[in-house]
Order: C-alpha cells, then structure tokens, then sequence
C-alpha cells in the first residue's frame, strides 16, 4: 500500500442549492507535491478547504494521514496540517512578532522560535511593527513564517505567492521542498499555471466542479 | 392526495368538536363563562411547550446525524410553537382582564417565562432567516435550538423565583373545581390542538422539502455560471 | 505535552490576546464604556424630576446598562475573529472549548471593569439610600459578568458572519440573560435589605455553570458551523 497523505473519493460540495465540486477523485501521496488549477469560481479553494478538514463534503470519503477523519482525533489531524490563504488572518492590532509568538503559545511544539522566523522570512527589522502597519506581501510572509514554524506535514497554499516578491516565492518553494523531503506533501493552488509549474510535479485541472 | 388531506380533516372535526364542548360545558363557579377561554389557552400553552421540546430534539438529532429532515422538522415545530406561544400569551390576557382585572399581571411568573420564551424561539427563526445556506443554516439553528431548551427551564425557574420574593402567593380564583363537563372540554381541546399540531407539522416538513427541490432543479454547477471574458467588449 | 499545550494554557491564551488588542484597540474603555455612562446620565433626564424618585431607578438602570452594554463588549467589533482567524486557529489544533473559555474570560474581565466604572457614576447620580457593600456587590458583577460574557461568546459565535449579526445576537442575548439579571439583581438587593443571599446567590452560581457547561460542549459543533 502506498502512504497516501489524502485520499478523496467521489468527493462532492454542494452550497445551498448550488453544486460546487462533483465526483472528484484525488490522491497525494507522501513526498509528493501537487498544483491545482484552473478559471475562477471552478472550486478550486472549496476542494483545499476540503483536504484541509476545515469543510465536510456533502459528497463522498476523505481520508488524510491514511484514514477517514473522527471528530475527537480533529485537533491531532489538523496540527499536522498547514494551510496559507486568500488572506493572511493576522490581528492587526497585534505587532508581527506578537502574531507569531501567538503561535507558539498557542501550540506549544513549535520548531522555531517567533524571532528566528521573522529572520527567515526577512522582518526582523519590522517585528514590532503592527500587522495593521504591514504590507500585504509583508503579511502574507508571516502566514507562511507560520508554517515554517508549526512544520505540518501537509501543507496547502492558495494562491499563497499572489502579492509576494521573488525573493518571498522562494521560500514558498523551499517550503513545498522542505516538508516533501521530510515525506510530508503539498497541494498548491493557483489559477497561474506558471506558478505551478516552477516546482510541482503534477496538475490537476479543475474545471466546473470536476477534475481532469 | 386523498391520504393527505387524512390528517387535516381529522383535526378540523377534533377542532369543532372540541370548541363545541368547550361552549356547552358548565361554567366555573368562580369564573363562569370565562373559564370557556382556558380550553384554547391551555391547549395553545401545552402546544408551545411541544413544539419547542420538538425543535430541540430534532435540534439533537440533526447534529448527531447530520440528516435534513430533523432539521426542516425542528424549523417547522419552531415555527407552529412560536405562533401557538403567542394565541397562549394572548388568551392569558384576554382571560386575565375579566378574572384578575389586568391584562397583564407580573405575579404570574406563567406569563413572564412564556413571553421570554416567545423571543427566544423569535431568535431561532431570526437566526435562520438570515441564513441563507441549508447546512450553514441547519448547523448554527440547531446549536441554539439546544442552547434554548436548557437555558428556557432556567428563564422560567428564576421567573418563579423573582416572583415569590415580592409577594406571598396571592389567593386567586384560578384553582378550578372541574366537572366531568369541563375535563372533557379541556381534554378534547389538547387531542384536537395535538393533532392540529401533527397535521401542521406534516405540511410544513413536506413545504420545505419542496422549497429545497426547487432550489435544487434549476442549479448548475458554480464554474459553469463563469465564462471567458468578452474582450471585444471594452473598446 | 504530546497534544500540543493544554486547556487552560490555550483558554489563557486567548484571553491575554484578546486583552492586549483591547489595550491597542481601546473599543471597550473608549468606545463602549463612555456610551454606557452617557446612558447612565440621560435616563434622569427623561423622568419628571419632582414626581420620579431616582433612588429607586438606581438598581434597574444599573442592571439594564450592564447588560446591554455588557453584550456590546462581548460582541466588539475587535473581539470578533474573521473567518481567516477562525480557520487558523482551527488548523492549529486549538481545542474549541478553550477558544470559548478564553474569549469569555476576556469579555468578562472587560465587563467587569465597565460596570465597576459605571457603578459609582449611577451612586452619583440616582443617590440611593443604601449602598451595599462592595465586597459581596463586587462578587455578584463578577458573577453576571462572567455569565453574560458566556452567552454573548455563544450568540456572538452563532451569528458570526451574518449581515444582520449586530442586532441578531443582542436578541438571543437579552430573553436568555433572565437568569443573571434575577440573580445578580436579586443578591444585591438581598444585600440592601439585609436578608439571606444564599437564593439568588446560588441561581446565578447554577446559571453560569450551565453556560460553562453548554458553551464547553456546543463549542466543537459551533467551530464546525462557522470555520
């Protein structure tokens, strides 16, 4: 049996009267790295929050780590998932190393301290500056520093490189890099095949609610 | 068809019939005719608490099976409660006026407890209305509908409470020396509203299964609703 | 610990999160609490200054003033994670009843500070004949506040997202928050009176209980409805 890190089968999402996704079939196995793409409003985001656990299809089995999700393992499972989206989550009222250090208290296990993040992801000159203060792609570089800190094993971005500099994308391809070699995975999403391309093995096509 | 109209029909002669004993039954001695009005009262009351307790186990069943139709019955039974809460508080009053002398009377912790139930199920209903997805919906309604049921007990505990630190309780004529007559009323007025209740219930689970088929008959799929843009458009 | 820090690491967490955004933020001391005195000051105004007699109103008001403006603080616009945060949270593993725990103490440290301000404001004001004593009185804010903290956290969750959320979760709030009132009210007015407290003392000792212990087991189901 090959260690499939998500496993979705027949996968359906329905809002309201509105179906978003519809018999998808997915599978990531450990080490491997994933792009998803695809026109906007195809459900790309919705299949994430799928794999994430975040949201229960109304359709269809999801099994993460090698088995369907129970709801008293969901704190377990979800600290080793990592997620980095449309929007960064910061407290703007809270400095960048305040966000961070929330982090660590919160979790307690992390792998990095919120100051060494800072310096990895290039703010330790702004780390007492308010998240309200801080650029989007200065935001969006410590919700990855997030994820260089906790290290899930599985990571999902959407469209996490939108706003970010060249420098910035490559820790989110050091990131994909890091956590693959370390037999974790990562699914990317984009709607910029040329994002996904830099460092992904395969792409999936989402396209009006299914897969190709 | 004709097995749907079973139920309603039944309730309509129960209904009659109940009234038409609630009209010929003898008078209280305290109270004389006005005691007729407490055989639409107490049947309103005992539905209130019916349908809420309804809500809140179809509430219950929701979140444990995660299945749409306790979600549409515990809407429809908050539904009917809210609206037999309200008949209950209005004929408590109309009853209060003639026999106590005031519409509304703060000694009877019954009627406080009853309004504050009437809001907080007027809440429920709010909180759905502004829900527009059916899972989102069901999920945050049926929440409430279990924070309800066990803080409503307490509404009405503290209301009885706060109610006999003011005052002794009060000799009011509202001990009733029942005939045979008048138990027959009362108890042909809880058969009737019951089954007024289940007839009500049926019809509005299969109204909202129909509200969500329509939904469901003219949906595409979300991406197919997006196309390429028209660039020749902008000139 | 293997299951990342424990409940009430997290529950603290969260509250000193919350308080510090408070103390950048200042919605509840320079926002909210200045509103509740403004109207602490105009109910005066809006009786017949000889027929009225103020000294009565002094409980009442300060009760009704500390609940809805107790429900404005645990509502604060500051205080309500956006779904990025929700979602963040949820993925860090953050047990969902000590998200509760936190977010509650946080607002009921507030409110307690509001009605701790606006007590002396409503002695200034309304003059009543008898003031209880501050320890006991103290202990019954306390009680309320933490009680009505719970249940705005609990409707504040409920609602969170929705357009008509401002007006939405003050009305599940208020016919629920009964309860509190009767307790809180009833244990001060025990105190002024000087009969036993043990009554409404114990009814608003069971009622927080049961919000801990609704909020503790809704908040797994309440974190699936609204992440």
């Amino acid at each position: 049996m090959t260690s499939a890190l998500v496993s979705l089968r027949g996968v359906g999402v329905r809002f309201g009267p509105t179906p978003v996704l519809t018999g998808i079939d997915l599978d990531l196995a450990s080490g491997e790295a994933i792009g998803i793409t695809g026109p906007n409003g195809a459900g790309k985001s919705t299949l994430l929050n799928v794999i994430s656990t975040l949201l229960t299809p109304t359709e269809g089995s999801v099994a993460v780590f090698g088995g369907p999700v129970r709801r008293r393992d969901l704190p377990q499972v979800r600290r080793r998932i990592g997620m980095s989206g449309h929007e960064p989550g910061l407290y703007p009222e809270l400095t960048l190393l305040e966000n961070l250090t929330l982090v660590e208290r919160l979790t307690g296990e992390v792998h990095m301290s919120a100051m060494q993040v800072l310096e990895v992801v290039g703010l330790a000159g702004a780390a007492h500056r308010r998240a309200s203060a801080a650029s989007a792609g200065m935001q969006r570089r410590i919700d990855l520093g997030r994820l260089i800190m906790t290290r899930p094993q599985l990571i999902l971005l959407d469209e996490a490189q939108a706003g970010l500099d060249s420098t910035a994308r490559d820790i989110v391809d050091r990131l994909i890099h890091r956590t693959c070699d370390a037999g974790g995975g990562a699914v990317v999403v984009s709607h910029d095949r040329s994002v996904l391309t830099r460092s992904l093995e395969r792409i999936v096509e989402v396209q009006a609610g299914g897969v190709s | 068809m004709t097995k749907r109209l079973v139920l309603p029909a039944l309730s309509a002669v129960a209904i009659v019939y109940a009234l038409w004993l609630a009209l010929v039954s003898s008078p209280d001695v305290f109270q004389g005719d006005f005691v007729r009005i407490m055989y639409v009262h107490v049947p309103s009351s005992w539905l209130a608490f019916l349908a809420f307790g309804v809500t809140a186990l179809g509430s219950a069943l929701w979140l444990w099976r995660k299945t749409i139709v306790w979600d549409r019955i515990a809407e429809a039974s908050a539904e009917i409660g809210v609206v037999f809460t309200a008949l209950s508080i209005l004929t408590g009053a109309i009853w209060g006026e003639p026999v106590w002398g005031t519409y509304w009377d703060w000694g009877d912790a019954r009627m406080a407890s009853t309004a504050l139930m009437l809001f907080v199920y007027l809440g429920y209903l709010a909180l759905r209305r502004a829900t527009p997805d059916p899972v989102a919906r069901a999920k945050r309604s049926s929440i409430l509908g279990l924070i309800a049921v066990v803080q409503v007990p307490l509404v009405y505990f503290s209301v009885s409470f706060w109610r006999t630190l003011h005052q002794g309780q009060t000799v009011r004529p509202d001990g009733i020396q029942m005939d045979g007559s008048m138990v027959a009323a009362l108890l042909a007025g809880l058969a009737a509203f019951t089954l007024l209740y289940l007839a009500l219930m049926v019809e509005r689970v299969r109204l909202a299964r129909i509200e969500d088929e329509n939904m469901l008959s003219d949906s595409v799929t979300a991406g197919t609703a997006i196309t390429a843009p028209d660039l020749d458009g902008i000139s | 610990m293997k299951d990342g820090s424990g409940f009430w690491t997290q529950a603290l967490t969260i509250a000193r999160r919350d308080l510090m955004i408070e103390s950048r933020g200042g919605e509840v001391f320079g926002v909210v609490l200045p509103f509740a005195a403004v109207a602490v000051f105009v109910v005066p105004l809006a009786t017949d200054a000889l027929a009225t007699r103020l000294d009565q109103l002094a409980l009442p008001v300060f009760w009704l003033v500390g609940l809805l403006f107790g429900m404005q603080v645990a509502l604060r616009q500051t205080g309500t994670e956006n779904l990025a945060q929700r979602r963040t949270l949820a993925l860090l593993g953050i047990d969902p009843a000590a998200r509760f725990a936190g977010r509650s103490l946080a607002a009921a440290v507030l409110t307690t500070g509001v009605m701790v301000v606006i007590a002396p404001l409503v002695v200034l004001f309304y003059d009543p004949d008898v003031i209880p004593a501050v320890g006991p009185s103290l202990l019954a804010i306390v009680g309320f506040s933490v009680g009505l903290s719970m249940l705005s956290t609990l409707a504040g969750d409920v609602t969170v997202g929705l357009r008509t959320r401002s007006s939405l979760a003050p009305l599940i709030v208020a016919p629920i928050s009964v309860p509190l009132i009767i307790g809180a009210s009833q244990t001060l007015e025990a105190l002024i009176r000087d009969r036993s407290t043990m009554a409404p003392a114990l009814l608003l000792t069971v009622t927080v209980l049961s919000l801990a212990v609704t909020g503790v087991l809704t908040a797994p189901a309440l974190e699936d409805a609204t992440t």
